[in-house]
């Protein structure tokens, strides 16, 4: 009972908050509960019969996590989990509040956690997690005043703390340095992408660094081949086919890694079958290759949050799109922040839009691409857009940041997934 | 025209950080605007280098990847010198521009050696400077994005521009004109941005070539849409449009 005042009070306080300001406050509790007792986040948190599995590296980690859940739930298990962007440890104590007993305890056989890679190595010190996920290390302009070494190192603390196995994108340099630094008392279990994979994505996957050679079938699990949604794995030598959420290699990558923490949690439990078709019923993502249908239209969204979603992006959009709309908001300060993207690979864009309508114009035009309207008005534009005849080929489809991926959801009445919203 | 221009672009990736290398495809894309045929060179070492070398652009990095680029820088010093003394265009930017002096004093004290090719060398500021940038040169008022925490001294005989608002080198004047070496903090798309400088060392990069440039129909279209991306910060700058 030793956090049973802190958890009553906790209590109290969310509901004060919730009094307050209907649906807000969520962070305030756990800050309460933090501030009296810091150590009930910890306690609960390796409390797990089945351990604390961390997902965390610079991207993939939401997707990551939720087809990570999925396969777990699939096998049986009962998985308390960080829904929304609640990865800090307010909002961490929280969700914990929501589910504790007085006793402090939760019920569920395993915790999986999403963390920044920040936040992670500042609250990870108190954690003792019996998995470790790595998706991989990127830096783009977001996060300019970090460079890799210093997100591999921030990630090298998180993994430091496995006491079962750090699972490593074994595409990624900077992991692949990492793992081979671990105390030689954590299992290492690896994933990556065929050389095939890697042939076509000609720029890369986006990793910092990527690795020289590709990880053999014999030492860890391998994407063997993406094609639009589908995808195919090879685990200990038998290929599965494999549905994605959205086109694109990163999210093939992304189930591979939730395929290989899955394994590595589960241990002689995991059926790669239930985890496998447990991640292809994964509905499609919000804002990222999503369709949706509005006007009585099918319109494919594409949110580009980095250069590097950006460049995958284009790369995988379906041959033969001709009818774009690419909306640039205010939510990307500068403009530089998008020219390592090559774009030639979108051909024609019927509207440039957002606050940077001339700023992304400008780069498509150097490109090559053509640009036959813009028009930073994004209401007007999504509306000219919408009005256009039915494509000849592909799909309408809109490119937005996340500043203008809300305005146009809010412009045409859609509901905001607030989860996706990083 | 005999032979296509050839334009380097020196360690693209790590002197890309911001975009920088993209200003190789913009003087390219330019020129064949203009109808002279350009290929874009990327450099990673000695022997990437191409027999002709038209223009140059050398851009920004991190700092951690500093060293690792200026040792692969010095083993083209000789080249670089050649090409400054025998008036090839280069444009420096940001990281690319201090390697290229004679130093980089870092916060710690301790100094990067530069390959000494321009006057001058990076010092520390005591805030990093991260916005807007205006200048007024005679390539026009050049409007950018500048992101450094290093001021430059030492090249007050030939800046580029006076600062109109943002940091710059630090005391009013931003960048450096030495010849033909243009060095500057406007990292990102400069040239695509600010086609008034983008022409001046695509001129002089065919004028070596004994052809004269006159800038094609398309780039007036991108020009009127880089004009309209500078008056967007002109006037939340408060300053005057275009
Ligand atoms: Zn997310």
């Amino acid at each position: 009972m030793r956090y049973a005042p802190a958890i009553l009070l906790g209590r109290i306080v969310r509901k004060l908050a919730r009094w307050r300001k209907p649906g807000g406050g969520s962070a305030i509790p756990g800050l309460v509960v933090n501030r009296i007792a810091p150590g009930f986040l910890p306690r609960s948190l390796n409390s797990f019969p089945g351990g604390l599995v961390i997902v965390t590296g610079s991207s993939g980690k939401s997707t990551t996590t939720k087809m990570l859940v999925a396969a777990l739930r699939a096998h049986g298990t009962v998985v308390f989990t960080n829904q929304s962007t609640a990865n800090i440890s307010q909002g961490l104590t929280s969700a914990l509040l929501e589910q504790a007993s007085l006793s402090g305890h939760i019920a569920g056989d395993i915790a999986v956690l999403e963390m920044d890679e920040g936040h992670g190595a500042l609250i990870s010190g108190t954690l003792t997690p019996r998995v470790v996920a790595l998706t991989n290390v990127m830096v783009d302009q977001i996060d300019r005043f970090h460079d890799s070494n210093m997100v591999a190192a921030m990630l090298a603390k998180i993994a430091a703390r496995a006491t079962g196995t750090v699972v490593v994108n074994a595409d990624d340099q900077y992991l692949t340095d990492l793992a081979a630094r671990l105390p030689v008392s954590s299992a290492v279990a690896r994933y990556g992408v065929s050389a095939d994979v890697l042939a076509d994505n000609p720029r890369g996957l986006g990793y910092s660094a990527t690795t020289a050679t590709r990880l053999d079938a014999g030492e860890g699990m391998l994407l063997t081949s993406v094609q639009g949604r589908r995808a195919t794995v090879s685990i200990a030598g038998v290929d599965y086919p494999l549905g994605l959420p959205a086109r694109g290699t990163h999210y093939a990558v992304d189930a591979l890694t939730a395929l290989c923490t899955a394994q590595a949690a589960l241990g002689d439990r995991f059926d790669p079958v239930l985890a496998i078709n447990a991640i292809s019923a994964i509905p499609p993502v919000f804002g990222r290759g999503e369709i949706v249908t509005v006007r009585g239209q099918q319109v494919e969204f594409v949110l580009v949050q980095n250069p590097a979603s950006f460049q995958l992006n284009v790369d995988s959009l379906e041959p033969k799109t001709e009818q774009i709309l690419i909306a640039i908001g205010s939510d990307v300060r500068d403009p530089s922040y998008f020219w390592p993207v090559n774009t030639s690979g979108l051909g024609r864009v019927r509207i440039a839009s957002g606050s940077k309508a001339h700023d992304i114009a400008l780069q498509l035009v150097y490109d090559d691409v053509v640009v036959d309207r813009i028009e930073p008005n994004l209401g007007l534009a999504l509306d000219d857009f919408l009005a256009l005849p039915e494509p000849l080929a592909g799909l309408k489809t809109i490119i937005f940041s996340a500043d203008s991926m809300r305005r146009t959801r809010t412009h045409l009445g859609l509901v905001t997934n607030k989860e996706e919203q990083e | 025209m005999t032979r296509p221009l050839s334009i380097v672009s020196l360690l693209p990736e790590l002197l890309g950080t911001n975009g920088d290398a993209a200003n190789a495809r913009v003087l390219a894309q330019r020129a064949r605007w203009a109808g002279a045929d350009a290929t874009v060179v990327e450099v990673r070492s000695a022997a990437d280098l191409p027999d002709q070398v038209d223009a140059v652009v050398v851009g920004s990095g991190s700092d951690s990847d500093m060293v690792r680029a200026r040792d692969i820088l010095a083993t083209m010093t000789t080249e670089l010198r050649t090409w400054a003394t025998a008036g090839v265009p280069i444009l420096l930017v940001g990281t690319g521009w201090e390697l290229l002096s004679w130093g980089i004093e870092l916060a710690d004290g301790s100094v990067v050696e530069g390959l000494g090719i321009v006057a001058g060398r990076a010092v520390p500021m005591p805030a990093r400077a991260t916005d807007d940038i205006v200048v007024a040169s005679r390539f026009g008022r050049l409007i950018g994005f500048e992101n450094h925490r290093r001021s430059y001294v030492g090249g007050e005989a030939a800046p580029l521009g006076q600062v109109l608002s943002g940091s710059g080198n630090g005391a009013g004047a931003e960048g450096l004109v030495m010849g033909s070496v243009v060095g500057t903090h406007l990292h990102g798309p400069v040239l695509a941005k600010n086609p008034g400088l983008a022409d001046h060392l695509l001129r002089a990069a065919l004028a070596r070539i004994g052809h004269e440039y006159l800038p094609g129909d398309d780039s007036l279209a991108a020009d009127e849409m880089a004009r309209a991306a500078r008056n967007q910060i002109a006037v939340r700058l408060g300053l005057p449009m275009e």
